[in-house]
C-alpha cells in the first residue's frame, strides 16, 4: 500500500531526483557541526512564528477597544489558543537569541567574506527586520507593557539628527501611541515585514546553494586563503552529503529548538509576559518600571548611559551599518582561520562582551 | 583603505548632523523616561502636594501627605482634591470655594465627606450604633476613629481589636461581631489573593474580579450597620455567592494545570526525539567511518 502510494507521488512529482538533486547531490563540507545548522533552525522557527501567527490572526482584532480582549479570548477561551499565543510570545525571543548565535558563529569562522558577503549583508538585513517584526508584534495585545514598550521604542529614533523626529513621528502616526499606530503596525507585523522577510530568506537560502556552504576554516585553511576572482561553487566533494547525513544534524537541532520552547512553556511560560501584560493599555496610567525587550536593552541603556544622546543614537546606526556592511570593512588580504587574527577575535569578543554587559546593566539600571 | 576613510567620514557626518536637530521628541523622553522616576503617582503633579510639602508649611502639614502617600488610597489614585475638593492644577485658584473647595469637614460633617464614595456604607452607617450615638452625642465613633484620616490601609478585620473598640465599649461585643465576619472575610481575602495570581499567570479574571468586588463592597457595608444578628443571617448568602466565585478560580487553575502538563508533555516528546536523531545522527556518521 506505502510503496503504491509513493510510486502515485513519483510519477507525478519525481520526488526520487528531487531528493537526489537537492540533498544527496548537495554535499556539506568536513567540519559541519551542529552550529552549522542554526541557519535552519531560524528557518523553521520562522515557520513556526508564521502558522502559529496565522492561527492568533483568526480571531484577533486590530483595534484599540477589542485588541486586548480578543487576545485575552484567544488565551482564555478558545481550545489551545493559549498553546498558541505562548508558543508566538516565547518563539518571537527564541528566534531574536537564534539568530544572535547564527551571526557569531559565522563571524568566528568568518565564513562572510567573499564570495559570500551578500550572504551576511542579506542576513544582517532579515536580523534588523526580525527585531522590527518584535517591536510592531508588542504592542498588538495592547497591554500595558506593549503600550509603554512602544513609547519608548517609537521614541528612541527621535534622537537622529534631521530625519529622527520624522521616523518616531511616522512609526506613531503622531504625536503618541494611539489606535493609528496599532494600526501601523499590525500591517507592518502580518503583512509588510514578513513579506521582506521571506524575499530576504529566499536570497539568503539561494546564495548558500549556489556557493555551497563554507568550510570550516580550522580544518581546511588552505582552500580559502585567496579568494577566487570567478564563480566557483562549493562543491565539497570530500564531505558528506547533506541527506542524511547533514539533515538528521538540522534534524536534531530543530528538536532541541522544540524542547527548549517547551521547557520555557512548562517552567516559565510567562517569562516574556510579566504582570502589566494582563493590563488594558491605559494611557494615563504609566507602570512602575517599564524596559525594553531584553534584545533592546543594550542600545536602550547606551542611549541613557553617553551623556549626549545624538552621539547614543548615532553610535548605534554607526554599529549597525557596520555590522551590516562587515565584509567589506574586514581586511581582505587576511585568512580565515580567525585564530591566527587576534585582532578580529578580540574585537568580535569586546563586541560580544559589551553587549552582554549593557544588556545585564540595563536589566538591573 | 576604503575603510578607514568611510568611517570617520561616517562619524564626522553624524557628528556635524548632531548639531542640527530639533529637540521636542528628545525632551519629552528624556523628562518623561529617562529622567524621572517611573513610580511618581498622577495625583502628585498637584498644587496640593507641592504647597503643603514646601518649606514654608508648618511640618504638622508635610505629616499629612506623607501619611497619605502610604495610605490605601493613594495606592488607588485617590488623591487631595477627590476628597477636599478644589483645583489642584492651578496653584492660584487651587483653595477657591468657586472651584469646589471643601477643606477639613467638620466632626460632624465627617460621615458624609466619605459618604460621597463610600455611599452604601454611610447609609448602613448612619443607622448603626456607632452613627446614631455619633449623631446625637457629636462623640461617638466616625469614620476617622476607627480608619483614621490621611494614614487610611485597606480595611480588614485587624481593625477590630481590643485597644480600638474597647475606647468606647467592652471589647466582648467586637469580638462577637469579628466572629460573626470569620468565615465570609477569609473567603474574601482567599478569593481577592487567588485573583491576584491568576491575573499574573495570565488568566483572564474579570468577570469574577466583578462579582467580587460586588460582594466584597456589599458585605463590608452590611457589617457597618454594627449589627451581628443581620451579619449572621446574611453570611451564608454571601459564603454561598463567594464560593461560586471560588469554584471558577479553581477550574482556572485546573486549566493552569493542564497547560503545564501538556507543555511538559510536549518537551518530553521532543527530549526523546532529539536523543533518538542524535543517535541515528552518530550511525551515519559510524557508518561512513
Amino acid at each position: 500500500m506505502w510503496e503504491r502510494i509513493t510510486h502515485w507521488i513519483e510519477v507525478r512529482i519525481g520526488l526520487e531526483e528531487l531528493v537526489n538533486k537537492h540533498l544527496r547531490q548537495f554535499r556539506t563540507p568536513k567540519g559541519a557541526t551542529f552550529w552549522s545548522t542554526l541557519g535552519f533552525v531560524t528557518l523553521i522557527a520562522f515557520i513556526v512564528q508564521a502558522v502559529t501567527g496565522i492561527m492568533l490572526l483568526l480571531y484577533y482584532i486590530p483595534h484599540p477597544e477589542h485588541a486586548f480582549n480578543s487576545v485575552q479570548t484567544i488565551t482564555n477561551e478558545i481550545p489551545y489558543g493559549w498553546l498558541f499565543r505562548l508558543i508566538h510570545n516565547v518563539g518571537g525571543n527564541i528566534i531574536v537569541a537564534v539568530i544572535i548565535m547564527h551571526m557569531v558563529h559565522v563571524f568566528l569562522r568568518v565564513s562572510y567574506r567573499r564570495p559570500r558577503e551578500i550572504t551576511w549583508v542579506t542576513g544582517v538585513l532579515m536580523f534588523l527586520l526580525v527585531l522590527l517584526a518584535c517591536i510592531t508584534g508588542q504592542l498588538l495585545p495592547w497591554h500595558q507593557t506593549g503600550f509603554w514598550q512602544t513609547t519608548v521604542t517609537s521614541t528612541i529614533p527621535a534622537f537622529l539628527p534631521v530625519i529622527g523626529e520624522g521616523i518616531s513621528s511616522y512609526m506613531r502616526g503622531g504625536e503618541f501611541v494611539t489606535g493609528i499606530t496599532l494600526s501601523r503596525f499590525f500591517s507592518f507585523h502580518v503583512v509588510i515585514l514578513p513579506v521582506f522577510i521571506v524575499a530576504l530568506m529566499f536570497l539568503h537560502v539561494l546564495l548558500i546553494r549556489r556557493q555551497g556552504l563554507s568550510t570550516s576554516p580550522l580544518i581546511e585553511p588552505e582552500t580559502e586563503t585567496t579568494p577566487p576572482d570567478d564563480f566557483k561553487r562549493d562543491a565539497h566533494p570530500e564531505g558528506q552529503p547533506c541527506f542524511p547525513h547533514f539533515s538528521l544534524k538540522r534534524l536534531f537541532m530543530v528538536m532541541v529548538y522544540f524542547a527548549f520552547l517547551f521547557f520555557i512553556l512548562t517552567f516559565f511560560p510567562n517569562i516574556f509576559l510579566p504582570p502589566e501584560a494582563n493590563i488594558q493599555a491605559d494611557p494615563m496610567t504609566t507602570p512602575e518600571s517599564i524596559r525594553p525587550a531584553w534584545y533592546f536593552l543594550a542600545p536602550y541603556q547606551i542611549i541613557k548611559t553617553i551623556p549626549n544622546d545624538v552621539l547614543g543614537i548615532s553610535l548605534l546606526v554607526i554599529f549597525s551599518f557596520i555590522l551590516m556592511f562587515w565584509p567589506f570593512f574586514d581586511a581582505r588580504d587576511a585568512g580565515r582561520n580567525i585564530r591566527k587574527r587576534p585582532m578580529l577575535l578580540s574585537l568580535g569578543l569586546i563586541v560580544l562582551a559589551l553587549w552582554l554587559i549593557f544588556t545585564i546593566w540595563g536589566m538591573y539600571s | 583603505m576604503m575603510r578607514y576613510v568611510i568611517i570617520p567620514v561616517i562619524v564626522f557626518i553624524a557628528l556635524v548632523a548632531a548639531g542640527h536637530s530639533r529637540a521636542s521628541y528628545r525632551e519629552t523622553f528624556e523628562k518623561e523616561f529617562m529622567l524621572s522616576p517611573w513610580a511618581i503617582a498622577k495625583g502628585e503633579i498637584s498644587a496640593c502636594i507641592q504647597c503643603h510639602t514646601s518649606d514654608s508649611m508648618d511640618p504638622k502639614m508635610h505629616q499629612l501627605v506623607r501619611e497619605w502617600r502610604g495610605s490605601w488610597h493613594a495606592k488607588n489614585n485617590v488623591s487631595c482634591h477627590d476628597c477636599h475638593g478644589g483645583a489642584p492644577e492651578d496653584a492660584s485658584m487651587s483653595m477657591m470655594h468657586q472651584r469646589g473647595f471643601k477643606g477639613s469637614p467638620e466632626n460632624l460633617d465627617i460621615p458624609g465627606f466619605c459618604g460621597t464614595c463610600h455611599i452604601a456604607i454611610e447609609k448602613n452607617y448612619l443607622h448603626s450604633g456607632h452613627g446614631k450615638t455619633f449623631l446625637d452625642t457629636g462623640e461617638g465613633p466616625s469614620c476617622v476613629t476607627c480608619h483614621g484620616s490621611h494614614d487610611i490601609q485597606r480595611a480588614s478585620m485587624d481593625i477590630i481589636n481590643e485597644h480600638l473598640c474597647s475606647q468606647c465599649h467592652t471589647y466582648e461585643r467586637a469580638k462577637e461581631m469579628k466572629q460573626a465576619l470569620f468565615l465570609v472575610e477569609s473567603k474574601l481575602n482567599s478569593i481577592d489573593k487567588n485573583l491576584k495570581r491568576l491575573k499574573v499567570l495570565g488568566i483572564a479574571t474579570e468577570r469574577q474580579e466583578q462579582a467580587f468586588f460586588r460582594n466584597h463592597a456589599e458585605f463590608r457595608a452590611l457589617f457597618h450597620s454594627i449589627d451581628v444578628d443581620a451579619v449572621r443571617a446574611r453570611s451564608s448568602d454571601y459564603t454561598q455567592k463567594l464560593e461560586e466565585i471560588e469554584n471558577e478560580i479553581n477550574e482556572s487553575f485546573k486549566q493552569l494545570a493542564f497547560r503545564r502538563n501538556f507543555s511538559a508533555y510536549l518537551f518530553l516528546i521532543f527530549i526523546g526525539l532529539s536523543i533518538v536523531v542524535f543517535l541515528l545522527s552518530k550511525t551515519y556518521e559510524e557508518d561512513k567511518k
